[in-house]
């Protein structure tokens, strides 16, 4: 990410997330950080359902969980929160089949990947089988 | 390792003023109440384990040394639960080696050899002990949390009978799995007991509503209406409409409302009554 010459210090926040608990802290952290840097409660709301589709995902398909990370950046007229959920677990086969609305390996909704892509701005999913996933999102203030 | 025994047999009072001492230095905000409960303690252990290098060849290990562990832990339990700091207690007992190592150093009239060897037992000893003490304190907190969560778990899930056949749960908190099963299962039991026909799940109080959380509402909609009833969820915040829109969650199957009252309103709907109705005290 380039950075404006105006942009103040990141406010960042990281959760390991292992088991049910952890998720609910991650998304208290998500909200309360959306909130400081004037979201609106809406946005707030989203961004906190993101954070809790992508921690539960890490609780039920990693063995050893894995990392949210929140970077929230303020800039003149406009703030974006940057939110990376990572973790080394077995990586996803099939990204575009795990996209898709009603796919789910374990039970769920299926909607959980998918909603998350459009409770956010930008939505970039990387795996590899065997090493792990890497979800990056941005969500922004106009 | 008899003679270490001995030593501590006859210094006991002067070990455990010492070690007094040490504990009002380390704890300085404890209660007066549990200090008279931790010197008795602190007795005990000196006592068990005076009588433990008496007995035995001071190897820390084996069958004697267990009633000299348990004390440890009883101590440590005590320690926990008066809210001292794990870092607290175990300097707490560590302190003994430095106490009775000087104990040693100035009774003993025997060879370095022979001193030598009493350091090392003392020493194993006492580090085993205060590895003892952090396992037990650790258990303590844990069992503490544990209960703490069972109590919670017991009176977050009210089933109230509001009307006849009508039945409320207002649902407080976040919802996780094991609070998703129990919430299906109370409802269920409710819906039987009370031989009610409709449900008013209330979701006010619970901070966000994922897929997960989704996918456990329309479990229990869905098995509530196997026996026969109907839920009306209330209570879905704007917030929460806007985000299930958008992560296209299916909650067609269920009967929502905004608020607890148009909730009500529409289960005297369904059950063809009015709220103005008398009601019915029996059949």
């Amino acid at each position: 990410m380039s950075r404006e010459p105006d942009v103040v210090q990141p406010d960042a926040v990281t959760v390991t997330v292992t088991t049910e608990i952890d998720v609910a802290e991650a998304r208290q952290e998500a909200r309360r950080l959306a909130l400081r840097h004037g979201f609106g409660t809406v946005r707030a709301h989203g961004l906190a359902t993101a954070v809790s589709e992508l921690a539960m995902n890490l609780v039920l398909h990693t063995a050893r969980g894995g990392q949210i990370r929140l970077t929230a950046q303020d800039a003149a007229e406009a703030a974006v929160i940057e939110l990376v959920a990572e973790d080394d677990g077995p990586g996803i086969p099939d990204l575009a089949r795990a996209m898709e609305d009603g796919f789910s390996t374990r039970g769920g909704l299926g909607c959980g990947l998918a909603g998350t892509r459009r409770l956010v701005d930008t939505f970039a999913i990387t795996s590899r089988v065997g090493e792990g996933t890497r979800i990056v999102c941005l969500v922004r203030r106009p | 390792m008899h003679g270490l025994g001995q030593i501590l047999l006859q210094n006991r009072s002067g070990v455990l003023d010492a070690w007094l001492a040490r504990l009002r230095d380390t704890a300085p905000g404890a209660q007066p109440a549990s200090l008279q409960l931790l010197k008795l303690e602190l007795g005990t252990l000196v006592e068990k384990l005076t009588a433990y290098f008496l007995a035995g060849d001071g190897d820390g290990a084996g069958p004697a040394f267990k009633s000299v562990e348990e004390q440890a832990a009883t101590i440590s339990a005590a320690c926990a639960r008066d809210g001292l700091t794990p870092m607290e207690t175990a300097t707490l007992i560590l302190s003994l080696k430095t106490i009775a190592g000087e104990l040693l150093d100035r009774e003993t009239s025997a060879k370095a050899t022979e001193l030598y060897r009493m350091r090392t037992a003392l020493d194993a000893g006492v580090d085993r002990l205060a590895l003892i003490t952090f396992a037990a304190f650790v258990e303590t907190r844990e069992e503490i949390i544990k209960r703490q969560g069972r109590a919670l778990l017991d009176l977050a899930t009210p089933a109230l009978p509001i009307w006849r056949h009508i039945i409320l749960m207002p649902l407080v908190g976040v919802i996780d799995t094991q609070r998703a099963r129990q919430v299906m299962e109370w409802l269920l039991e409710a819906l039987a007991r009370e031989e009610a026909h409709i449900a008013i799940l209330d979701v006010t109080g619970v901070p966000l509503i994922d897929s997960r959380v989704a996918l456990h509402l329309t479990k229990t909609v869905e098995a509530a209406r196997l026996l026969g009833s109907r839920v009306i969820v209330t209570g879905i915040s704007p917030d929460a409409a806007q985000t299930l829109v958008k992560l296209d969650v299916d909650l067609s199957s269920m009967i929502t409302r905004g608020t607890l009252r148009a909730g009500l309103a529409e289960a005297f709907r369904l059950l063809g009554r009015h709220p103005k109705d008398p009601i019915e005290t029996s059949l």
